[in-house]
């Protein structure tokens, strides 16, 4: 196991107070004001254990929600919002080709039937939630990442539907819209974000983005020499989830099926291509009416 | 409405934990029209100032909603 030459100079078990530039030694990575930093999700190593989804209510004092179960799965959290960043989605698969919503009664051995994936915000390059934003509520870090500042956000909810994920969500507790920070103040810290240092597999990877292209890339190869051929990067410049004018995604993830199994759209847009069109449609309406108004009344005249 | 004395220990833009007399945590979250801002409660926080909380407990939520945090006397 590699472990890093300034782990030697902390082998105490109790600290007076916080390691310097903690993130060295848990994530392997400086930060640095100033880079890109992200999230590499692979799914492949996930195995729904969520820890991920403690780590982030812990460190942020967010309160459990949906109390109860939910009936349909071992997943009771159900989805994000605006109480829960981080949601780990368990889809089963129906694998003897009994059909969608009819549980296979047999399975292949040594197999699982399950997929595991901790969603989050994807911290988008172009972010549509913060084009949406009329008062600069969201913006973008020096660590490249999406940020909600919560003095300055009206709850107006615009960010809401512009989001093409459904990350981002208006608490009903105080009126405000809450994501994911990708734990901007423990970035500021020099730590690692809570959910990626609590991964006991490694599947949710922190680092700067060219480095986390690398080794998923890298990791697509090794499965794909094990032959597991399905494996594919969403989020990637140029890939599925990086489409219309998304750029790429600062939380990118390594998938075996289809995005829509994953509750991922195949081909995200940002909604802000669409104003000219939406635009020159309402104009061409009111034209229209102004139109027939006059034909009316030239008539009736 | 209920309320509660004690001590912020954490806070986080604008949830904070109160830990009570008995050294029990309480997670809140300071409400829409709460007689209280955010940046206010880092200063409680800082000062270990000993405070009062109104409240009222939301359904579907384990957290505790503050509508007011006033200094206890």
């Amino acid at each position: 196991m590699d472990v890093h030459p300034r782990a030697l100079d902390y082998t105490e078990s109790e600290f007076s107070g916080p390691i310097p530039n903690e993130s060295e030694l848990t994530a392997g990575v400086r930060i640095v004001p100033g880079r890109s930093y992200g999230f590499f999700t692979d799914t492949t190593v996930c195995i729904g254990c969520k820890a991920c989804e403690v780590a982030c209510k812990e460190w942020n004092n967010l309160p459990a929600d949906n109390v109860g179960l939910t009936g349909q799965s071992y997943d009771n959290t159900g989805q994000l919002s605006a109480n829960t960043w981080r949601h780990v989605a368990f889809i089963e698969k129906h694998s003897d080709g009994a059909g969608p919503g009819v549980r296979s009664t047999e399975k292949p051995p040594f197999q699982s039937g399950w997929l595991m994936m901790s969603d989050v915000c994807k911290h988008c390059h172009n972010a549509p939630c913060l084009e949406a934003c009329p008062t600069g509520a969201l913006f973008k870090t020096e660590f490249d990442t999406v940020v909600v500042q919560q003095d300055i956000c009206n709850g107006c909810g615009y960010c809401v539907p512009a989001c093409p994920f459904g990350v981002v969500d208006l608490s009903t507790l105080d009126g405000k819209a809450h994501k994911c920070t990708l734990c901007y103040d423990r970035l500021k810290g020099g730590l690692e974000p809570a959910c990626a240092k609590a991964c006991p597999t490694d599947s949710i990877q922190f680092g700067e983005l060219d480095d986390l292209h690398l080794r998923a890339r890298q990791r697509v190869q090794q499965l794909h020499a094990q032959g597991v051929e399905t494996a594919y990067l969403y989020g990637v410049p140029g890939g599925p989830g990086a489409t219309g004018d998304l750029g790429h995604l600062n939380a990118f993830f390594l998938l075996t099926d289809r995005p829509e199994t994953y509750n991922l759209s195949e081909a995200p847009t940002r909604p802000a291509n669409r104003v000219a069109a939406s635009l020159l449609t309402g104009l061409a309406a009111v034209a229209g009416l102004a139109l027939a108004a006059v034909a009316a009344f030239s008539r009736r005249a | 409405m209920n309320s509660m004395e004690g001590v912020v220990t954490i806070v986080q833009e604008s949830r904070f934990q109160l830990t009570d007399d008995a050294g029990a945590g309480h997670l809140f979250v300071l409400a829409h029209r709460s007689l209280a801002e955010p940046d206010q409660l880092e200063a409680l926080q800082r000062r270990q100032t000993r405070v009062r909380v109104d409240y009222t407990e939301p359904r579907n939520i384990i957290g505790l909603l503050a509508h007011a945090v006033d200094i206890a006397a």
